[in-house]
């Protein structure tokens, strides 16, 4: 098969994909503004129950593996965001990390190329969209004995949700709205999840008593104060340890691993450059300890999406979740709890996070290590690989220095590059650690998914707002926007 | 020979997580942290956006219950 | 050998060699995505897909915007309907 090449694969459907548009020109800051939050709301909208599925949440005979790893992609079980951005991310990091390393042979200097490429990791996308849909319908997760007609409903919801979510995040990514799609997508979700945890008022039925507590930890604490069913202390107590909705101890554990990103956001090493066109002009080029962000952290995730769902289609779908059989004898099978999470037993248990850190500790003691070490490896793996190939290596920033004429104060021109290459890779790796050990410290505290989620919308949030203000600063002159974005954070743009 | 081979692949194995561990080290104590000033400007610019969008987003939400009654 | 060594060149052969692959080396390198093809795309922290305009079935964006808020809005009308008629498909 001499000269065949992975991306040829989607030509025949270049034609059929559906394709936004480039605008015409750059679009002004307060209407980029405009086509992200619609973006956001339509796919908040999006967040609406299935048609064709039983509506009591009780009668559902298989519940949801996935649970803790839904947080991070922007997932919502049983409604038409399922799967949420998950096929999209996965599919745009492991195409672009694999055509990187050179195993998808694409010369991204040719146009053509690059169009068969980003067609080709839409498709991705949009076959994992479909497969996952009918790994969930098979398995019977959207109840037993569906008609043919229900496949087909359910199929095309799926999928045709996952269409839409495809075009929606390319209409940002086209320029239409900031930066990139998904992850902006993401990062609003993760926000709106975590003020509904904090301050929701949403009242959810928790018992057959038609007792109602609010899902927001926050007025829940407030409403257990004049409750009916409970004493004041009691109320206080749940508020801090209910496990059922979210509860206070879980949102300040969320707080402070936001606050610690913060910190670590605006660690950095500073070189000191200096122009070797005019005199005397020196300035620091800041190298940050995150400076792949949250992908490390996503890759991670992606990863373990797609063992869990391997693990659900030999479990669920081959072995029908049998603990006699073999299947479930090497992997574990899944046990029921609270009727609404699938929780995986010993060996696929080492890499699910504990529900909650004491009942963990005895539990699964050796989840803490196997899960840690996965996380911190992957992580880091990726960090290295992807610092190298996503164009900010040592070689591009050296290159880019050239351009500038820039030069790093007491070095020679020519060792720049790898003056940059002690510093970067390193940069990037430690920082993608820290982020999974934090992640996995979180997890292990039993946040069920929160801890990376938030970790993945704060650290992606701050990527975004530094581009976001730069794009400010050049474009956005009366914008009224000013006060919500607040002071542009420091970034390499100072020259 | 093949042994002190693999001996010498292990050592390698080993060494490599004490080295990133080393380096990552010698990268923290070289980064300029941020002083309090500076952090807690941060920590109220990125609190003020992430609460505002999801203040958004979950307004968003609530329009969605009642939709959520009268139609399922 | 008998080349004469060029006017501002390295010295010996070796080096000479060494230089000219490294030349070629770094000629012959396609460059690993997007950006550092100079087109946009990811950066390292930032994971973005779509950078060009393929020839596919092609929208303006807010069309496209409009047809997946009427996909939303179609199910809500099933289930509108669903609940209307009491069917459950």
């Amino acid at each position: 098969m001499a000269g065949f090449r992975l991306i040829d694969v989607a030509k025949p459907f270049l034609p059929l994909l559906p394709e936004v548009e480039l605008p015409f020109e750059t679009l002004p800051f307060d209407e980029k503004i405009v086509y992200t939050i619609f973006a956001g709301i339509i796919y908040l909208f999006a967040e609406f129950p299935l048609v064709g599925v039983s509506k009591d949440i009780q009668s559902f005979p298989i519940n949801d593996p996935i649970y803790f790893l839904r947080g991070v992609f922007a997932a919502t079980p049983r409604t038409l965001l399922e799967f949420g951005l998950f096929p999209i991310i996965s599919s745009g990091l492991i195409l672009q990390l694999l055509a990187g390393l050179k195993y998808i042979k694409v010369n991204f200097k040719i146009q053509q190329d690059r169009e068969l490429f980003q067609t080709l990791t839409k498709l991705f996308a949009l076959f994992q969209y479909f497969v996952l849909a009918n790994i969930f319908i098979f398995s019977g997760y959207y109840g037993n004995n569906l008609t043919i007609v229900q496949i087909l409903v359910l199929n095309a919801q799926l999928i045709g949700s996952g269409l839409c979510t495809i075009i929606l995040s390319e209409v940002i990514d086209k320029g239409y709205g900031f930066i990139s799609g998904a992850m902006i997508i993401n990062t609003i979700v993760i926000s709106t999840n975590f003020v509904a945890d904090t301050i929701g008022i949403t009242q959810i039925k928790i018992d057959d008593a038609d007792n109602t507590e609010a899902q927001g930890a926050l007025i829940n604490l407030i409403q257990g104060f004049r409750s009916k069913n409970k004493t004041i202390v009691g109320g206080i107590i749940s508020a801090f340890n209910r496990d059922y909705l979210p509860n206070l101890t879980t949102t300040f554990i969320v707080i402070i691993i936001a606050a610690i990103i913060c910190y670590l956001q605006s660690c950095r090493v500073e070189l000191a450059i200096r122009s070797t066109r005019a005199r005397g002009m020196n300035n620091v080029y800041p190298i940050r300890l995150l400076s792949i962000g949250c992908l490390g952290l996503l890759f991670s995730y992606v990863n373990l999406f797609y063992i869990h769902i391997a693990a659900f289609i030999l479990i669920q779908l081959v072995a029908n979740n049998d603990p006699s059989s073999i299947i479930c004898k090497i992997l574990g099978h899944y046990e029921n709890v609270n009727n609404i999470l699938a929780v995986p037993t010993f060996p696929l248990s080492l890499l699910t996070p504990p529900r909650s850190l004491i009942g963990g500790l005895f539990s699964q003691p050796l989840t803490f290590i196997v899960f840690t070490l996965f996380i911190v490896s992957t992580s880091v793996w990726f960090a290295k690989k992807w610092q190298a190939i996503s164009g900010s290596s040592a070689r591009d920033v050296a290159v880019e220095f050239k351009d500038q004429g820039i030069t790093l104060s007491g070095r020679r021109e020519q060792n720049i590059s790898k003056e940059l290459d002690k510093v970067i890779p390193v940069a990037s790796s430690t920082g993608a650690a820290i982020l999974a050990v934090l992640a996995a410290c979180g997890e292990l505290l039993g946040l069920k998914g929160k801890a990376a989620g938030i970790i993945v919308g704060v650290a992606g949030g701050f990527s975004l707002l530094e581009l976001i203000t730069l794009d400010y600063q050049q474009t956005g002159g009366n914008s009224n926007l000013r006060a919500v974005l607040g002071t542009p954070s420091t970034s390499a743009t100072q020259f | 020979m093949a042994n002190e081979k693999s001996d010498n692949q292990i050592e390698k194995l080993m060494d490599a997580p004490l080295e990133f561990v080393k380096d990552g080290n010698q990268f923290l104590n070289k980064c300029k942290k941020p002083d309090l000033k500076e952090y807690t400007r941060i920590v109220r610019a990125v609190g003020i956006g992430f609460v505002a969008v999801g203040i958004i987003g979950y307004a968003i939400k609530l329009i969605h219950i009642p939709i959520r009654y009268v139609i399922v | 050998m008998s080349t004469a060594t060029p006017p501002g060149g390295q010295r010996t052969l070796q080096k000479r060699r060494q230089a000219q692959s490294a030349k070629d080396r770094q000629a012959k390198q396609t460059p690993t995505s997007t950006r550092s093809a100079g087109f946009g795309g990811s950066s390292s922290s930032i994971l973005k897909i779509c950078t060009d305009e393929a020839n596919g079935i092609r929208f303006d964006p807010l069309i496209a915007m409009f047809l997946t808020f009427g996909f939303i809005t179609c199910i809500m009308a099933i289930h509108f309907m669903n609940k209307v008629t009491g069917a459950t498909f």
